[in-house]
C-alpha cells in the first residue's frame, strides 16, 4: 500500500515535465526576441516572467496534489 | 504516516511532517477557545515591522534637500506606482494602494524564512484569504465601472455562450492564485528543510538565496501582476 501511494505521488510529480518544456521554449524565444530587438528587453522580460509563472503553475498543482496524496492517504 | 525503510528515512519524513503542520501558538479563551495559528502571529510581526518602518521612513521629509533615505524611498514607491499605473491606466488608479500593500506584505512574508520565521504564506488559509480579497476587488472594480446592469452583462461577453465559463472564472481565478502562491512557498520550504537535514552548515545558503529571496519576490510580483491584469480586464 505504501509503495502504491509513493507511485501515485510520483505520477503527480510528472506534471513537472510540461512546465519544464514550456518554460524552456518560452525562454529560448525570449532570448531570440531580445537578440533581435535589444531595446524591447523590458517588455519582453515582463511577458516572459508572466508566461513562466503561468506555465509553472501546472507543475505546482502537481506538487500540491502529490503532497495531498501523501498526507491524506499515507 | 508509516514509511518502511531505514531509520534515517523514517526520521526525515516525521521531521518533515512536523514542519508541514500549521502550529497553533496560543488559544484565546473566549467562545470556547479561538486557536491562533503561527501564521497569524508572524503576520502581526510583519504588520508591526511595516507600521514602524513607515513611521520612521516618512519622518523629516523635505522638498528642498531630500536625504538619501528619502530618495531611496521615493525611488521604490514611484517604481511600484509606475508599474501598476502602466497596467491599470488612469481609471484603475484607485486600486494602486491596495496592490502596493499586498506586494509589500507578500514579499516580506515570503522572505520571512530568511529571518528564522515560518513564512505565513506557507499556510493555505493565508493565501486563500489573499486570493478571496483579490477576487472581491476584481469583481468590485467591474461593478464600480459598469454598474449593476453592465456588470451582469459582462458575463455574456464576448458571446452569450461563454456565460458558464465566465461564471466558472470567478472560482478558478482565486483558486489558481492561492494555489500558485501556496505551492511555491511550500515547495521551497520543503526543499530548504531537506537541504538543512542533509547538510545543516554551508550548503543551504546559496539555495536559500534562490528559493527564499528570488522565488519569494517573483511570486509576490506574479500575484499582484495577475490581480492587476484581472482588474484591468474588469474595468476595460
Amino acid at each position: 500500500m505504501t509503495s502504491l501511494i509513493a507511485i501515485g505521488a510520483a505520477i503527480a510529480a510528472l506534471t513537472g515535465i510540461g512546465a519544464g518544456i514550456g518554460i524552456g521554449i518560452a525562454t529560448s524565444k525570449a532570448v531570440e526576441a531580445i537578440a533581435r530587438q535589444p531595446e524591447a528587453e523590458g517588455k519582453i522580460s515582463k511577458a516572459l516572467l508572466l508566461g513562466c509563472a503561468l506555465a509553472e503553475a501546472t507543475a505546482i498543482y502537481g506538487f500540491v496534489i502529490g503532497l495531498l496524496i501523501i498526507i491524506v492517504l499515507g | 504516516m508509516s514509511i518502511k525503510g531505514g531509520s534515517e528515512t523514517g526520521n526525515l519524513s516525521s521531521t518533515l511532517m512536523e514542519e508541514l503542520e500549521n502550529k497553533t501558538v496560543f488559544t484565546i479563551p473566549v467562545f470556547g477557545g479561538i486557536p491562533v495559528a503561527e501564521s497569524v502571529v508572524v503576520t502581526w510581526v510583519i504588520m508591526a515591522v511595516l507600521v514602524v518602518l513607515s513611521l520612521i521612513l516618512v519622518r523629516n521629509l523635505s522638498v528642498e534637500n531630500p536625504s538619501r533615505k528619502q530618495l531611496l524611498l521615493e525611488t521604490g514607491i514611484s517604481f511600484l506606482q509606475n508599474f501598476f499605473q502602466d497596467i491599470l491606466g488612469e481609471e484603475g488608479k484607485r486600486y494602486i494602494p491596495y496592490l502596493m500593500t499586498t506586494v509589500i506584505y507578500i514579499g516580506i512574508a515570503n522572505i520571512a524564512g530568511v529571518f528564522g520565521f515560518t513564512p505565513p504564506t506557507k499556510d493555505l488559509n493565508v493565501t486563500i484569504g489573499l486570493a478571496v480579497m483579490s477576487i472581491v476587488l476584481i469583481e468590485y472594480a467591474g461593478f464600480h465601472k459598469r454598474g449593476a446592469k453592465g456588470f451582469l452583462k459582462s458575463f455574456m461577453e464576448p458571446v452569450p455562450i461563454m456565460l458558464p465559463i465566465n461564471i466558472l472564472e470567478i472560482a478558478i481565478r482565486p483558486t489558481s492564485l492561492c494555489m500558485r502562491l501556496f505551492g511555491n512557498v511550500l515547495g521551497s520550504f520543503v526543499v530548504m528543510k531537506l537541504l538543512e537535514f542533509i547538510c545543516p552548515a554551508v550548503l543551504p545558503i546559496p539555495f536559500s538565496l534562490y528559493f527564499d529571496v528570488f522565488d519569494g519576490f517573483i511570486q509576490a510580483y506574479v500575484f499582484v501582476f495577475l490581480t492587476s491584469l484581472f482588474i484591468k480586464e474588469a474595468i476595460e
